[in-house]
């Protein structure tokens, strides 16, 4: 391997932890309810 | 809320384009579908086949698809972000100035002016054209998030600005190139780096112009038109993320079998195949949303085209993941099975949701009741008919394509000539036409459907649909 792709795979395993970041915070206990109230906030915006 | 601050004149402005645009489309399409089958139909040099099908492509991408997420990105982000948009006057200047564009375009394509990228053909005084016209759109609607005036933010809203930023960057890098004279440029990239820059542009723009945008469309007017919120927010957020971040890598599927370094065609195969998760993390979540609900079907033709739709971007990408399998691909790559995977997308996923989301505006902003539901119904069954048609017809066609051109005799020499496998497909081109020809008059019955709501509709005013007040 080339440090071309030792490159692109450290990128996608960079952003492969950030998207785990991401999941842990969305059901996070804390956040778990909040992140459910734009669905309904959504259906009374006319 | 007080709706008429919202500026409504660009919504329909833009609905009247895409209409417009999406019509020589589908008309273009049906001329290029004729000349595969009647090649003294091609009049050169500016009305041949050559000159037309990218004139079909970007109709339908730029024109048609991209009309219609004007439009629709317009409404969503003033009500979810429950202000104005940000500037009316960049609005109406991105409005005469995608009509420009289209048009430039349109000429130097039948001009033959082409870069030979696909889905990129434009050259370069028409590449900053497309920039220009970006950059006003994307300011606006992130100017508007900026100053909203809800803190959560709905997914649509996450989808739009993923397409916003994913568009900019896709054209941008793969625009650079070398001008060498008005209408001649040269990429600057060569050889493979050249095709798999081309082709994570060329997918990419799949998902941030094809799925992106249709998704945040879908997302936002299943849960208005059925009045119940979608099955899960969540769900729906690690959809997106997973989706944007699985997307980048899957390129690589158009360019299997050729000297792109083996291990990202690899990376390319394995991408798309985890991409069926987050795709049917919106399809699974569009069918829950329908729980308790699914006699709407029945009784609102609206849910109809949505949950059709969104089926068909669950076949879509079903059937995507399956064509970049390298095995599967040596069998179907350059076959006329492609083309129908394209068109279940753009005729059945893109356009069912295009027109559920007009159909939905159109009685809104204009105070009318759509004038008549018979006509959306009958509109409904002849694009799906059409689509149908045309997709099935050139799938089998695909194969036997497929078939033919893989065939040997025992002294290892092709049974088939080339010649002969052409012959064959005739009739599955003739089907592809009058499904197209279907698919066609589907669109006029819509479009006479929406003239006659806005030229003499019954107001609203007594109806239970709300009206969105003028600016
Ligand atoms: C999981 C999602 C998807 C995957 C993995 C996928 C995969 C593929 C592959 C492998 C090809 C190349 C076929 C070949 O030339 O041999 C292709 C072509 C194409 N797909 Fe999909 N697809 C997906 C979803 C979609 C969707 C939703 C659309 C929307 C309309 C779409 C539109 C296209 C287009 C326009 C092309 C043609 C590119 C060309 O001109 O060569 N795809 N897809
Ligand atoms: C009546 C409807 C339509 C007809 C008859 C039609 C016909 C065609 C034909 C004949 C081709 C050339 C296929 C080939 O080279 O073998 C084509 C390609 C294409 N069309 Fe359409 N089309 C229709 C609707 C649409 C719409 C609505 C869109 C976009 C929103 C679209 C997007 C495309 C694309 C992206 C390709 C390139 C396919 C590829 O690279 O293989 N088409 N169409």
């Amino acid at each position: 391997m080339d440090l071309g792709s030792i490159l692109y795979l450290g990128v996608t395993f960079g952003l492969f932890v950030i998207f785990a970041w991401i999941v842990i915070k969305t059901y996070s206990r804390k956040n778990r309810d909040r992140n459910e109230e734009a669905k309904y906030r959504m259906l009374d915006d006319d | 809320m007080d709706t008429p601050q919202y500026n409504t004149d660009i919504v329909r402005s833009f609905i009247l384009w895409s209409v417009i645009w999406g019509l020589v489309a589908i008309v273009v399409g049906l001329v290029v579908s004729v000349q595969m089958t009647n090649p003294e139909l091609n009049f050169p040099p500016y009305f041949t086949f050559g000159r037309l099908r990218p004139l079909h492509t970007n109709a339908g991408i730029y024109g048609w698809a991209v009309g219609v997420i004007f439009a629709t990105f317009y409404y969503i982000v003033q009500r979810l972000c429950k202000v104005r948009i940000w500037s009316d006057k960049l609005a109406t200047f991105q409005l005469w100035f995608f009509n420009a564009t289209i048009i430039a375009a349109a000429i130097s394509l039948l001009l033959g002016f082409n870069t030979s990228k696909e889905y990129h053909e434009l050259e370069w005084p028409v590449d900053i054209m497309v920039v220009v016209l970006w950059v006003a759109f994307a300011i606006n609607i992130i100017m508007t998030i900026i100053k909203r005036q809800e803190e959560q933010m709905y997914i649509s809203l996450w989808y739009m600005m993923a397409a916003i930023i994913g568009v900019a960057i896709l054209y941008l890098v793969n625009a650079a190139e070398v001008p060498v004279s008005l209408f001649k440029s040269y990429s600057i990239y060569a050889g493979t780096n050249d095709a798999n820059v081309q082709w994570w542009f060329g997918h990419n723009a799949v998902a941030m112009v094809l799925t992106a945008p249709p998704l945040a469309m879908f997302y936002y007017f299943l849960p208005k038109t059925t009045g119940v919120p979608i099955y899960s927010h969540k769900i729906s957020i690690i959809s997106f993320w997973s989706l944007i971040f699985m997307y980048l890598w899957t390129g690589t599927h158009h360019l299997l079998w050729t000297p792109v370094p083996d291990w990202i065609q690899t990376l390319a195969m394995a991408f798309s195949l985890m991409l069926i998760a987050p795709s049917w993390g919106s399809v699974i979540n569009g069918y829950l949303s329908m729980k308790g609900q699914w006699h709407q079907m029945r009784d609102n033709y609206l849910v109809k085209f949505l949950i059709i739709g969104i089926t068909f971007y669950g076949l879509q990408t079903l059937q995507g993941p399956m064509q970049a399998i390298r095995s599967f691909s040596a069998f179907i790559h350059y076959t006329d099975w492609v083309p129908a995977h394209i068109h279940m997308g753009t005729m059945g996923w893109v356009s069912m949701i295009a027109f559920a989301s007009i159909y939905y505006l159109v009685p809104r902003i204009y105070g009318k009741e759509l004038y008549s539901i018979q006509l959306a119904n009958l509109h409904f069954w002849l694009i799906l008919i059409g689509q149908l048609i045309w997709s099935i017809s050139l799938w089998i066609a695909g194969v036997l394509q497929a078939g033919m051109w893989n065939a040997m005799n025992p002294d290892g020499s092709l049974t088939y000539t080339f010649m002969e496998t052409m012959v064959e497909m005739y009739p599955y081109w003739w089907a592809r036409t009058i499904g197209g020809v279907i698919f066609l008059a589907g669109v006029l019955v819509f479009v006479f459907n929406l003239i006659k709501t806005i030229r003499g509709g019954e107001s609203l005013v007594s109806s239970a649909v709300p009206v969105e007040g003028r600016a």
